[in-house]
């Protein structure tokens, strides 16, 4: 809304024309026909136009001609009757050898006391450099984005070829030892690539926890349990979200425990089942892998520690968390634990072990 | 190796009602890997580097009954246009997709074709043949 000047006619009219050609926003005032009455020197400067030749000019005359888009006309002439603004109208200005400006036009008609004279006032905005650096900001974010996905695959396409060449050999040896070996490296890779998939769903670098460690299981189970009747392993994990990286070192554990448990706490066809969880207070966190098993040989030095023993370890140290054994008779526990504040209530209170 | 295969080519000889599984995947080491599965599984294994080496295999013989292919493979064709190829040309093969494209969804596949994100758990892949080759063959459009 513009404020009625209560000024001479005349002197309203010069006041007008000072403030018009000193505007650093590029200005034009126009009359009822479209005729420049006066244009601020910096709409000249950036459209290049003579600053002598311009008051009086047709608008649709301007420069080469290049302002009279037939829109932006009818809506001026709409503006001078009174019927419309122009908030904001986009129009491309295309000159002769320039580059084509993205402009954005308003105009209102002046509200003052000699009624009898129409005037317009029309301010153009340049929004070429804002629309470009915008279109910049748009294809870096574009370009970032398959460049991500670019990796992701060839993330995938890598930890692929591992998979394929380790199980190509666990079929080609003749020592069933090594093959176990092979099998269980094969199971450390699909551990990892289980977070790489949850990640290319994810956006934000963090995993949930408990759909990667259900498919974790399920995928330790179809390829280690050979009878689904005889042994099944059970997840029970809630609803956190956390850290890729912390999500790869507790795949890593439950991958390691779940397939000692697998291999050690069932002999002879024993049934069971083996249970992972995680639940979480806070910053403290617990994930535990339990069996209801053969239990922990008697002498505890039968049970040499092998390399998983030692992933185990190394993880939980990285994760700042305590590793507890427990034999539960039937079974064994593992807890894993990670206590960052002391939690009072003796409900919560894990580590009993 | 060699003589292996050719015991296995012996073996196919005898046994010619042993389902026959085309492997598309350009990437040596894990074409070899797919093929080791596929035999594994107890079906014949066919081998291409690229969805045209498909067609022409596809074209020179009748008995293919299920395709497992990659997706991003050099050629005029990638697996996504190869499925669908297929599925118009040989309606009655069985489709097995596998990608480390994690935008692939099945809805860009074409109906009762499967995905499999890669890398792929063996056993899931095999489960998987295993059900569609037990099934009769796709009915004709």
């Amino acid at each position: 809304m513009v404020a009625p000047i209560n000024l001479h006619p005349e002197a309203a009219l010069s006041l007008t024309l000072a403030v018009i050609s000193s505007s650093s926003t590029p200005l034009l005032l126009l009359n009822e026909e479209l005729r420049v009455v006066a244009a601020s020197a910096s709409f000249c400067r950036d459209f290049g136009i003579d600053p002598a030749s311009i008051s009086g000019q047709e608008l649709a005359k301007v420069g080469a001609g290049e302002w009279a888009a037939p829109q932006l006309m009818s809506l001026l002439e709409a503006t001078a009757s009174g019927a419309a603004e122009i908030e904001a109208y986009e129009m491309d200005l295309n000159r002769q050898g320039e580059p084509v400006c993205h402009l954005v036009i308003r105009a209102h008609k002046l509200d003052y006391s000699d009624k009898n004279q129409v005037l317009l006032v029309m301010a153009v905005a340049d929004m070429t450099q804002a629309h470009a650096d915008e279109k910049f900001k748009d294809d870096l974010v574009r370009q970032k984005d398959i460049l991500l996905r670019e990796v992701q695959h060839r993330v995938a396409n890598s930890l692929q070829i591992i998979a394929s060449v380790l199980m190509q050999s666990a079929r080609k040896v003749q020592s069933e030892e090594t093959r176990g070996h092979l099998h269980d490296a094969h199971h450390r890779v699909m551990s990892i690539a289980a977070v790489q998939k949850q990640l290319a769903a994810s956006t934000l670098g963090e995993v949930e926890l408990a759909p990667y460690l259900v498919q974790l299981c399920k995928s330790l189970s179809a390829s280690m349990v050979h009878d689904h009747k005889q042994l099944s392993i059970e997840v029970e994990v809630d609803e956190s979200v956390i850290d890729a990286d912390v999500s790869v070192s507790l795949g890593l554990i439950v991958t390691e425990l779940v397939i000692n448990a697998l291999k050690h706490a069932f002999p002879d066809h024993r049934h069971g089942t083996i249970n992972v969880a995680y639940h979480s207070q806070g910053p403290n966190w617990t994930l535990s892998v339990s069996d209801d098993g053969m239990g922990m040989p008697e002498n505890m030095e039968d049970a040499k520690p092998g390399l998983g023993t030692n992933i185990v370890e190394a993880l939980a140290k990285r994760l700042e968390a305590k590793v507890a054994i427990s034999n539960e008779r039937p079974g064994t526990a593992v807890s894993v634990a990670h206590r960052q504040i002391s939690v009072v209530d003796a409900d919560v209170v894990l580590e009993t072990a | 190796m060699l003589a292996q295969r050719f015991s296995a080519k012996l073996e196919n000889a005898m046994s010619p009602s042993r389902p026959v599984v085309l492997v598309v995947e350009d990437h040596v080491l894990i074409r070899q890997g797919a093929l080791d599965i596929v035999n594994s599984a107890g079906f014949e294994a066919l081998e291409a580097q690229s969805a045209d080496a498909a067609i022409m295999i596809l074209e020179s013989r009748t008995d293919i009954r299920l395709v497992f292919t990659d997706v991003e493979m050099p050629g005029t064709m990638d697996g996504l246009k190869l499925v669908h190829y297929i599925r118009d040309r040989w309606p009655p093969v069985h489709l097995i997709v596998a990608s480390g494209k994690a935008i692939l969804a099945e809805s860009q596949l074409p109906a009762g074709a499967k995905f499999f994100f890669k890398p792929y758990d063996e056993t899931s892949i095999i489960e998987m043949m295993t059900k569609m080759l037990a099934e009769p063959p796709r009915p004709q459009h």
